[in-house]
């Protein structure tokens, strides 16, 4: 009997047999092991994200939440009030307002690569993406520069679950504390030192008239913290990982830099770092002869949509000229991710600078240590075998 | 369903058909309409979906409601007493051969 079990090391490593097989022969499954539905064709995850009246964010929307995020959240409330909060933070993610990031990215990826210039190999995830992704997010959210490592590590932590007992460990649940009081420290420095950022922003915006809990502001910031960081260096590392396995899409980036934005794209369709999120059922439904029931938790499984034959032709191949219109890397829907725009910018000006400098690389590691969760996916370690330029 | 009309800035025609229930702007971003950007998703937050409707379907519209009043203040483009913003216009069979013209800039 077909199983689909989102916390076994085999799903972490390669889920893409797996969504072929729910695509094909499951549109509609129920997980026993993860406990809810999995929605893994194209149309039906974005007609899901169409309807935030049936598929409630406001029960959590990580594969495995932690304590006090559901019904706190820009990810984990509903419309009216999840757009009122993304109306306050929404102003620091535009395209205009992350456009003055592009030389604080470019000057960060290159103290990151004058630290290892020269090595014959180097570590892409402690030496490269996480580095640069900290570095420019405490910028983008003004943060006070101590600490940058430490909560780097709690990050990826926090996002993590235990592969034995199926749950989030005490390690995880610990990291997620320590973020939460650091929030809270950033949210009490804001209040007696208000200053010209998010933060101070949140703190002092009105919804309806009525200041945010601090409750609600501490949990935002945690988890902007947590969604950028992870998010961000997860990609980068699977977009160096796509890269270092297919030569030919790196050698046209390296001597056309204008392709990047494209490869980009393409790298979000083919394995986004971001695979799983969930929603809970607001009322019963019946899809390819299931019923799902009021209050049943439903996993969207974006990873398996970009896969879909039925949308992206020949979607197993990675091909940098697709242009895919409508990917799920994102995800979609009003709980499309806020920092695309600036995502966007950093993977395009920090792998300007990676390819100027090394244009040739390759993967070292046969089998890849994976991160253990339930919704994200990427390598702990990426080891690179450079050529410097 | 009900057929929609885009009309891009350069000129460029699309049609595309797009579900009851959904909004204009989700059934633009499917079909890869370039004029339509959504940077919040269609939280009515950011301003960069916006469209100017044809003057005959003007008056079949729902008005705006407050916050897409104040978000309409924000557009890139100029702001025309046609001008909304897709994500808050639902589809139904009464917008069947609506024909929206996008703006110059989204942001
Ligand atoms: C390439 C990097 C990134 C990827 C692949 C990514 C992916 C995603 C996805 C798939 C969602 C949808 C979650 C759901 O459906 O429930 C999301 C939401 C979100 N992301 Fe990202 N993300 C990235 C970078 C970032 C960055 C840099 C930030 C902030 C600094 C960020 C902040 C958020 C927030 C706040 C949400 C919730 C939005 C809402 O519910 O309104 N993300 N992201
Ligand atoms: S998509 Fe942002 S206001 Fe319409």
């Amino acid at each position: 009997m077909f199983r689909f079990d989102p916390y076994s090391p085999a799903i972490d490593a390669d889920p893409f047999p797996f969504y072929r097989t729910l695509r094909d022969e499951h549109p509609c499954f129920w997980s026993e092991e993860a406990n809810m539905w999995v929605l893994s064709r194209y149309d039906d995850i974005v007609t899901a994200l169409n309807d935030w009246e049936t598929y409630s964010s406001a029960k959590g929307n990580l594969m495995d939440e932690m304590p006090n995020r559901a019904g706190n959240t820009l990810g984990t409330t509903d419309p009216p009030r999840h757009d009122r909060l993304r109306g306050i933070v929404q102003f620091a993610f535009t395209r205009k307002a992350v456009e003055g990031l592009v030389e604080p990215v470019r000057a960060s990826a290159n103290r990151a690569l004058d630290a290892v210039q020269g090595e014959k190999t180097f570590d892409f995830v402690n030496d490269f993406s996480s580095k640069v992704t900290v570095d420019v997010l405490f910028g983008l959210f003004n943060l006070p520069r101590e600490n940058e490592r430490m909560v780097r590590d709690k990050a990826v932590l926090m996002v993590q679950s235990d592969p034995r007992t199926r749950q989030k460990g005490p390690e995880h649940l610990a990291a997620f504390q320590w973020m939460s009081d650091y929030a809270k420290s950033l949210v009490e420095l804001r209040t007696r030192e208000p200053g010209d950022d998010l933060i101070t922003a949140l703190i002092q915006a009105e919804v309806n008239g009525e200041k945010l809990a601090e409750r609600e502001v501490q949990m935002t910031v945690t988890t902007l913290i947590m969604a950028g960081i992870e998010s961000l260096s997860g990609f980068l590392t699977m977009f160096a990982y796509n890269l270092a396995d297919h030569a030919d899409a790196r050698r046209r980036l390296a001597a056309n830099p204008a392709l990047i934005p494209d490869a980009v794209e393409e790298s979000l369709r083919f394995n986004t770092s971001a695979q799983r999120f969930r929603r809970c059922l607001q009322k019963d439904v019946t899809l390819h002869g299931q019923t799902m029931r009021a209050g049943d938790f439903v996993c969207l499984a974006y990873g398996s949509g970009n896969r879909d034959e039925r949308r992206f032709p020949d979607a197993d191949r990675y091909d940098i000229d697709r242009k895919p219109k409508g990917h799920l890397g994102f995800g979609g829907g009003v709980h499309a991710c806020l920092g695309t725009a600036f995502a966007r910018l950093a993977s395009r000006v920090a792998f300007e600078e990676l390819l100027k400098r090394v244009p040739e690389f390759e993967r070292v590691q046969e089998q890849l240590p994976w991160m253990p969760s339930t919704t994200f996916r990427s390598p702990t370690r990426l080891e690179l075998a450079a050529a410097w330029a | 369903m009900a057929k929609i009309t885009f009309i891009e800035h350069s000129g460029e025609r699309l049609v595309v058909n797009i579900p009851v229930g959904w909004t204009v702007m989700q059934g633009a971003v499917q079909n890869g309409v370039e004029g339509i950007e959504a940077e919040c998703g269609g939280s009515c937050a950011c301003a960069t979906c916006h469209c100017y409707v044809d003057e005959a379907f003007v008056d079949a519209l729902p008005a705006p409601s407050e916050t897409e009043e104040a978000m309409l203040e924000c557009t890139a483009a100029e702001r025309l007493p046609n001008s909304r913003l897709s994500c808050q216009l639902k589809v139904s069979e009464a917008l069947d051969g609506l024909v929206l013209r996008l703006p110059e800039a989204q942001s």
